[in-house]
């Protein structure tokens, strides 16, 4: 697993309130289910810290799969 | 805390969520915009000082409707957003006729009044300023915005009760930086307006309030001497080397330094003294130096002495029955910061600054540290009341009767006579003291000067030292022949400093005398109270030696005494040297 990878699950586990070993590989709204829109900014924001970056406006509501958001983060790197 | 991440903030809180077991503290935060990312930093900044916070936000745009289902809270936040005022107002301020805008103010003045009222029970309310700075901050324009949140302010600063403090939250702005406060993305998209950065500070800028609401504030600053009231070191530079005036820049620090300290103090602020040096050097530059701004009654306690400074932090918790959560230490030695740290880790640490020019920011930022909710006439009586608790403290829980304790001090009065006295000093208490003083006469250097030359009049002083250390020169008596017999003597002054009362001195000092004049054959002695708006409590001096009143006057008594009848109080636990 790539360290951009690890570090997604371990803001998502903080953000979700859960251990990192129960994050879904298949995380997404739904799938987790704290993840309610509020929560889903404090993702967006937890990651844009954790990452020194900042999702441009229309990203923000696509950041909804592991893989999505660990693409978007390896683009803005 | 205002440096961790969110992903730490989340994953702190959530642990010491379920880590604290006490009652909740619950905060309400009521709004009329999205502001759910507070809840996590508010919470974890109460969790860190063990209170088990437990904040709830209110729904979307439903103030006046919350304040009402909040107010049984322990504190409730208004975030109350000018620019949401209704749907775009930001914007739509500037379409809106004068009347448009009358009739707006007139809606939410009503709204607050609601509020508040609501709120009027609730133990801590914090309500934001209405400010337009996040759309507008053109210094040179009046936008309407701007002219309406004004206009609002001064309605909620005429209608807040004692319980509810409004927040200036442009200060806050002005810390963090207007544009990282905002985050529009958020604005855009949820009506949530506040970047996570702005929490943050927002947080860290109530904090105080919240643990001055919960009796968590810190209450005492706890101040080493060199380097920290003044510049140099008392023991090396003496008293007139150590700066602490107008002269150098460096002085000017510590100048400034003290005249924040007292203001602290008067608004409440316990001070302290933690010192390595020689008590009475100390205590010297405390009376007699002209540059201090800080005076000796402005300290609560004195660890003036060798020992470390965790033990002397340690004391000054027990003594004065305060947490060593509520201290704030200040120290220029790494040393000593360290040791404190170590030993002491609920201890506020500041170290003086290298740059000394930074020195008074940090003291006047300290203020935060010591929130006090409400002022009262009595702040300023509190360091008083403090040193008395202390005193009784001292004497009650300790010792079964006041003579044991006495007897523990080990008490040593050196006593001077006629050309041994400290003229200055006997001068200068003779001008100061007003409690323990049977005559309150004041005499200048030169008139006792004058008296030591003159064979009809006899002084003495003496000073003071016990098992804490010496109290220094702290008493004196002036004796003087009642001329038409030579053996008939009047005692014309006799003082004691309040520092050294309620440890029977007077009777040892007063015994002392006696002895003195009966070697010179002396027979008779008259003794006068002279009755001052201070003096009371020695009003039965005489009486309780023995003497017997001669004439009670409009403005005091007389006595008389054959020396021959004096029995004198006997104090066998005081040394006379």
């Amino acid at each position: 697993m790539s360290e951009v990878k690890q570090k997604i699950i371990a803001v998502m586990a903080a953000v979700f309130e859960m251990n990192i070993e129960d994050v879904p590989a298949n995380s997404a709204p739904g799938v987790v289910e704290k993840w309610d829109s509020l929560r889903h900014m404090n993702l967006v924001l937890a990651l844009e810290e954790e990452f020194s970056i900042r999702f441009p406006d229309d990203q923000i509501e696509q950041l909804i799969t592991i893989e999505l958001i660990e693409l978007s983060i390896k683009e803005l790197a | 805390m205002i440096s961790l991440k969110f992903t730490d903030i989340l994953k702190r809180n959530h642990e010491l969520g379920q880590k604290l077991t006490g009652s909740e503290y619950n905060i309400g935060i009521i709004s009329n915009i999205t502001i759910n990312q507070i809840k996590e930093v508010l919470e974890l900044n109460l969790r860190e000082e063990n209170i088990n916070a437990n904040v709830i936000t209110g729904d979307y745009d439903t103030i006046v409707q919350d304040s009402s289902h909040f107010s049984q809270s322990d504190t409730v936040v208004v975030f109350w957003e000018a620019g949401n005022l209704v749907e775009g107002l930001h914007n739509k301020a500037h379409l809106m006729t004068e009347e448009d805008l009358d009739v707006l103010v007139c809606r939410v003045e009503n709204e607050i009044e609601l509020v508040l009222r609501n709120l009027k029970n609730t133990p801590l309310v914090l309500i934001n300023k209405f400010s337009s700075f996040l759309f507008y901050s053109d210094p040179l324009r009046n936008e309407p915005l701007a002219r309406l949140c004004k206009r609002l302010n001064a309605v909620l600063e005429s209608k807040v009760t004692s319980n509810q403090i409004i927040v200036d939250i442009e200060m806050v702005f002005a810390t963090v930086g207007l544009d990282k406060c905002a985050d529009f993305r958020q604005f855009l998209s949820s009506k949530a307006l506040y970047s996570l950065e702005f929490f943050k500070a927002y947080t860290e800028a109530v904090t105080p309030a919240l643990l001055t609401a919960t009796g968590n504030s810190k209450k005492i600053l706890v101040l080493d001497c060199d380097n920290t009231l003044w510049g140099g070191i008392l023991g090396e530079d003496g008293p007139f080397g150590i700066r602490m005036n107008d002269m150098t820049s460096q002085g000017k620090a510590f100048l400034e330094v003290q005249t924040i300290l007292r203001g602290l103090r008067k608004e409440g602020v316990l001070l302290a003294l933690c010192s390595k040096n020689n008590f009475s050097d100390v205590e010297q530059v405390f009376l007699e130096h002209p540059d201090m701004i800080l005076k000796e009654e402005d300290f609560v306690a004195k660890k003036i002495n060798w020992l470390d400074k965790a033990t002397n932090l340690r004391e000054l918790a027990i003594e004065l029955n305060l947490g060593l959560d509520s201290f704030v230490f200040i120290d220029d030695s790494a040393f000593e910061i360290g040791l404190i740290q170590k030993e002491l880790p609920h201890v506020k640490c500041i170290q003086v600054p290298k740059q000394l020019s930074e020195y008074p920011t940090l003291v006047r930022r300290l203020r935060s540290n010591f929130f006090l909710l409400s002022k009262s006439v009595e702040d300023e009586r509190k360091t008083k009341m403090y040193q008395e608790e202390r005193h009784r403290k001292a004497n009650v829980s300790q010792f079964s009767s006041i003579d044991e304790y006495l007897r523990s001090l080990q008490l040593k009065l050196t006593i001077y006579w006629d050309a041994d006295i400290p003229v200055s000093r006997v001068a200068q208490m003779s001008q100061k003291t007003n409690q323990f003083n049977l005559t309150t006469r004041r005499y200048t250097e030169a008139e006792i000067q004058r008296m030591l030359a003159d064979p009809l009049y006899t002084l003495a002083a003496f000073s003071v030292s016990d098992l804490y250390g010496d109290y220094g020169v702290t008493g004196m008596a002036v004796v003087r022949n009642n001329e038409e017999f030579s053996n008939n003597w009047v005692v014309d002054s006799f003082l004691i400093s309040c520092r050294v009362i309620g440890r029977n001195i007077e009777y040892a000092f007063f015994d002392e005398l006696v002895h003195t004049l009966r070697t010179r054959n002396i027979n008779r002695l008259h003794g006068e109270y002279l009755t001052t708006a201070k003096n009371s409590q020695v009003e039965m001096f005489y009486d309780t030696l023995g003497f017997t009143r001669t004439l009670d006057k409009e403005n005091g008594k007389d006595y008389m005494i054959y020396l021959s009848d004096y029995k004198g109080q006997d104090i066998k636990y005081i040394d006379i040297i």
